[in-house]
C-alpha cells in the first residue's frame, strides 16, 4: 500500500516535470517560430523591393538607352532574317590524297594478272 | 467496517469524553468522515479540473496572442497581387513602405511633439498636425508612406503617443508606358482605374473588407500584354505625335484569333506612380473611354457586309460618276474617280459614294443587325472598368446608312472597331476583346461566327491590295505582306463637321500577315498637321499609314512573325484561296 503510494508520487513528479519540459519546449518552439516568422516578412519585403528594383532596371527604355550608349546595334530590318530551309548546303570536306598521283597509285599495281605474268622484277 | 469498530471498543474514558465534548454524543463518526472524504474527493477533482481547464486554454490562448501580435504589425494596406506581362515583365509591384499614426490620447506634450516631428518631415502643415494630434479620436495619420530613414529618426525621438505601420505600396516600373492599361490605385491600395480596379472588383475588395488580405501572397495576374511591343508602339506614337503636331495619338494591337489586346497605347499618357495626372482630361484613354468616327475605316465593314450577303460579288460595280444627294446632303469622293467602281476599286480609292450605294443597296435593316452582330452598336465590355457607349443616330434612316457605311454618323470606340475587324480577317469569327492571357482554345469556345469564311478570304484580299495599289501604298513593308484600310474622318466641332478639312483624325488598320493574319494594328492621330513633307496633306495616307509602317517593321520580328519574300500578288492570293474554298 505504502509502496503503492510512492510509486504513484513518483508518477506525479515524474509527469509534472515531463508536462513542465514539454510546456518550456513549446514556449521555445513559439518564440523560434515567432522569429523565423519575422525574419521571412522581413526577407520578403527586401525581395519585394529587390524585384522591383529590378522591374525598373529591366524596362525596355533603359535598356534602349544603354544599348544606344554602348553598343554600335541597329534595329533589325526584315531582311536580315532568314529560315533554316534556304540554308546552303554543308560545303563538302576535301579530303587530301594520301600521295601526288591517286590515279596512278590506284592503277599501277596489282601488275600481274591472270594472262600477263609479272614482268621481271626491276633492279 | 470491522477494523474500525475494534478501536472504538478500546478507546479510554478520557477519549471517550473529548469525543462526546467535541462531536456530541451518538454520532457515527465513520459515516461522516465518509462524507467528509467524498466531499474531499469532489472538491480536488474540482480544483483540478479547473487547473487542467486553464492549461488547454493557456495552450490555446497563447497561440492566439501570438496571431494577434503578428496581425498588429501587418500592413494596413491590401495586399495586391503583382501584375505581369506576358513574358512575365513585372508591370505593378507592392512594396513595403511605414506609414506615421499618432494616438492623440497618448500625446502627453502636444506643442512638443509637432514641433518635432516637423524637425524631420519639414514639409508636414504644422497647423493641421496640430489640429489633428488635439483632437480626441484615438488614432490619427500624420503621414503615409514615409523612407526608413525617416523611420528611424522619429523613432529616436521618443515621442509617445507616435507609432509606425508598415504598409503596402503599389509600385509601377515603368512608369507610364502601360499606364492606361493597369490604371491605378489611391493611398489606400484600392485599384481606381484600370486593370487595379478589375482586380477589385474580382474579390480582393471583399478580401481586404474581411481583413483576409493583408500579407497573403496573392497569385500574379498575367496580361495579355508584351511590355516589348508596348514600348515600341508608344515611342513611335511619341514621335508621330511630336512630328505631326497631333493633339493626341493612339494604337492598339491585338491578336485577332484569340482576341488578347498585345498592346494599346493612348497618347499623352500618365504616370501611375503619380495618380493626379490621370485627372486631366487629355490624358483619357481615348482606344476605350473616346468614341470616334472611324471614317474610311469602316468601309471594311461595308464591303463584308455586301460581299457575305451573297447578293454583292468581288466583280459587281457600283456608279460613283456623280455625288449622291440626299436632300440638301451631297456625299462626295475624296480621290474622286467620276466612273464606274467595281467593289474593289471601291476599296482601294476608298469611295464614299461607292460604299454608301451598296450600303443603301441592302437596305438600313441589313446594314443594322449586320453592325449589331459585330458589337459595333453596345457598349464593349472588357476587363477594362472605362468603356463608352457608341453613339448610334437616334432616328437611323436611309441617309445614316449611307453615311455609316463610311464610317460618319456612328461613334464607336477604337477598341470595338479593333474586335470588328479582326472578326472580317481572321475567318468570320467574332472573338472577345480580353486584355487577360488567353489560349487559342479557350478563345474558340468564346467565338461566334459572323461573316463565312470565303467573305473573310475577300476581305484579306482586298486590305492587300489596297496596300498594293490603294491608299495605304507606304505600309507595304517588305517581307511582312501587310493589308490595310486607311481612314481620314472629319472632326466635328460644335455639332458640324469642320469645313477647314484641318481638324480630321485619321486612322490606319493594318493586318500582318495579310494571307493568314495574326495581328491587328490600328492606328489613330488626332488632328495631324500638314508638313512639308507630306505636301501639307494630313490625310492618313501621309501620317498614320507611314507610322504604321514604322511600328510594323519594329513589332513584327518581336511578334514572331518570320518576314518572307517569296509571297504572290494580291490578285493571285484570292485565286488560290477561291480554289482552296470550291
Amino acid at each position: 500500500m505504502r509502496l503503492l503510494n510512492i510509486m504513484v508520487i513518483g508518477a506525479l513528479i515524474l509527469a509534472a516535470s515531463f508536462v513542465y519540459k514539454i510546456k518550456f519546449d513549446s514556449t521555445l518552439q513559439v518564440e523560434r517560430v515567432g522569429k523565423l516568422a519575422s525574419e521571412l516578412r522581413r526577407e520578403r519585403n527586401a525581395i519585394a523591393i529587390l524585384r522591383a528594383e529590378w522591374a525598373r532596371l529591366d524596362t525596355p527604355g533603359r535598356i534602349e538607352g544603354l544599348a544606344s550608349r554602348h553598343l554600335a546595334l541597329r534595329p533589325i530590318v526584315s531582311t536580315q532574317f532568314d529560315s533554316f530551309d534556304r540554308l546552303p548546303d554543308r560545303p563538302p570536306v576535301i579530303v587530301q590524297p594520301p600521295s601526288a598521283d591517286p590515279i596512278g597509285a590506284m592503277i599501277a599495281p596489282p601488275d600481274a594478272t591472270g594472262s600477263v605474268p609479272a614482268p621481271p622484277a626491276a633492279r | 467496517m470491522h477494523a474500525s469498530l475494534k478501536p472504538k471498543s478500546a478507546e479510554t474514558r478520557w477519549q471517550r469524553a473529548l469525543r462526546s465534548l467535541l462531536y456530541g454524543q451518538d454520532v457515527n463518526r465513520n459515516v461522516k468522515a465518509k462524507a467528509r472524504l467524498g466531499l474531499a474527493i469532489v472538491a480536488f477533482a474540482a480544483i483540478y479540473g479547473v487547473i487542467a481547464l486553464r492549461l488547454a486554454m493557456f495552450a490555446t490562448a497563447s497561440d492566439g496572442h501570438g496571431a494577434r501580435r503578428g496581425v498588429s504589425q501587418d500592413p494596413v494596406a491590401t495586399a495586391r497581387p503583382d501584375i505581369l506581362d506576358r513574358n512575365g515583365q513585372i508591370l505593378a509591384t507592392d512594396v513595403k513602405t511605414p506609414s506615421l499614426f499618432a494616438e492623440p490620447r497618448k500625446i502627453i506634450d502636444v506643442d512638443e511633439a509637432v514641433e518635432l516631428l516637423t524637425g524631420v518631415l519639414p514639409d508636414l502643415d504644422a497647423s493641421e498636425v496640430r489640429e489633428r494630434l488635439s483632437s480626441k479620436r484615438g488614432f490619427v495619420w500624420l503621414r503615409r508612406e514615409i523612407t526608413s530613414s525617416q523611420q528611424h529618426e522619429i523613432h529616436r525621438l521618443g515621442i509617445p503617443g507616435v507609432g509606425f505601420l508598415t504598409e503596402n505600396k503599389r509600385v509601377y516600373p515603368n512608369g507610364p508606358l502601360v499606364s492606361h492599361e493597369i490604371g491605378h490605385v489611391n493611398i489606400d491600395n484600392q485599384g481606381i482605374a484600370g486593370i487595379e480596379k478589375w482586380l477589385d472588383g474580382q474579390g480582393l475588395a471583399a478580401l481586404h473588407m474581411a481583413g483576409l488580405a493583408t500579407d497573403r501572397l496573392p497569385r500574379p495576374v498575367a496580361l495579355a500584354l508584351d511590355l516589348r511591343v508596348q514600348y515600341a508602339l508608344r515611342q513611335e506614337l511619341v514621335e508621330a505625335r511630336a512630328k505631326f503636331k497631333a493633339i493626341a495619338a493612339a494604337g492598339v494591337i491585338a491578336d485577332v484569333n484569340t482576341g488578347e489586346i498585345v498592346a494599346l497605347v493612348s497618347e499623352p499618357d500618365y504616370d501611375p506612380n503619380n495618380p493626379r495626372e490621370a485627372n486631366d482630361p487629355t490624358r483619357i484613354n481615348r482606344i476605350t473611354t473616346g468614341v470616334y468616327e472611324m471614317g474610311s475605316t469602316f468601309k471594311a465593314l461595308t464591303l463584308a457586309m455586301a460581299l457575305d450577303s451573297g447578293r454583292i460579288s468581288l466583280n459587281s460595280s457600283f456608279d460613283a460618276r456623280l455625288p449622291l444627294r440626299y436632300g440638301k446632303r451631297k456625299i462626295n469622293d475624296f480621290h474622286a474617280q467620276k466612273r464606274i467602281l467595281t467593289v474593289p476599286e471601291i476599296f482601294t480609292y476608298s469611295s464614299n459614294i461607292g460604299a454608301a450605294r451598296m450600303a443603301v443597296s441592302l437596305g438600313v435593316d441589313y446594314h443594322k443587325a449586320f453592325l449589331k452582330k459585330l458589337g459595333q452598336l453596345d457598349r464593349l465590355r472588357t476587363e477594362l472598368p472605362e468603356s463608352a457607349e457608341p453613339l448610334v443616330p437616334k432616328h437611323w434612316g436611309e441617309l445614316s446608312t449611307a453615311t455609316i457605311a463610311f464610317g460618319h454618323g456612328l461613334s464607336v470606340a477604337p477598341l470595338q472597331a479593333v474586335m470588328g475587324i479582326s472578326a472580317l480577317v481572321n475567318g468570320g469569327r467574332l472573338v472577345p476583346t480580353t486584355f487577360l492571357k488567353r489560349d487559342q482554345a479557350a478563345a474558340d469556345k468564346l467565338a461566334i461566327r459572323v461573316i463565312k469564311p470565303e467573305t473573310a478570304d475577300k476581305m484579306r484580299y482586298l486590305m492587300r491590295l489596297n496596300v498594293e495599289k490603294g491608299t495605304a501604298t507606304r505600309a507595304n513593308v517588305a517581307g511582312y505582306y501587310v493589308g490595310g484600310k486607311t481612314g481620314t474622318s472629319e472632326k466635328v466641332v460644335g455639332g458640324r463637321y469642320s469645313k477647314s478639312k484641318t481638324k480630321v483624325l485619321t486612322s490606319f488598320t493594318a493586318i500582318m500577315p495579310a494571307d493568314k493574319p495574326r495581328y491587328l494594328l490600328l492606328i489613330m492621330i488626332d488632328e495631324p498637321q500638314g508638313l512639308p513633307e507630306t505636301k501639307g496633306l494630313a490625310t492618313s495616307g501621309w501620317n498614320a499609314v507611314p507610322v504604321g509602317a514604322k511600328v510594323i517593321e519594329r513589332v513584327a520580328p518581336l511578334l514572331g512573325i518570320p518576314p518572307r519574300f517569296d509571297l504572290p500578288k494580291a490578285d493571285q492570293m484570292l485565286t488560290v484561296s477561291a480554289k482552296e474554298t470550291r
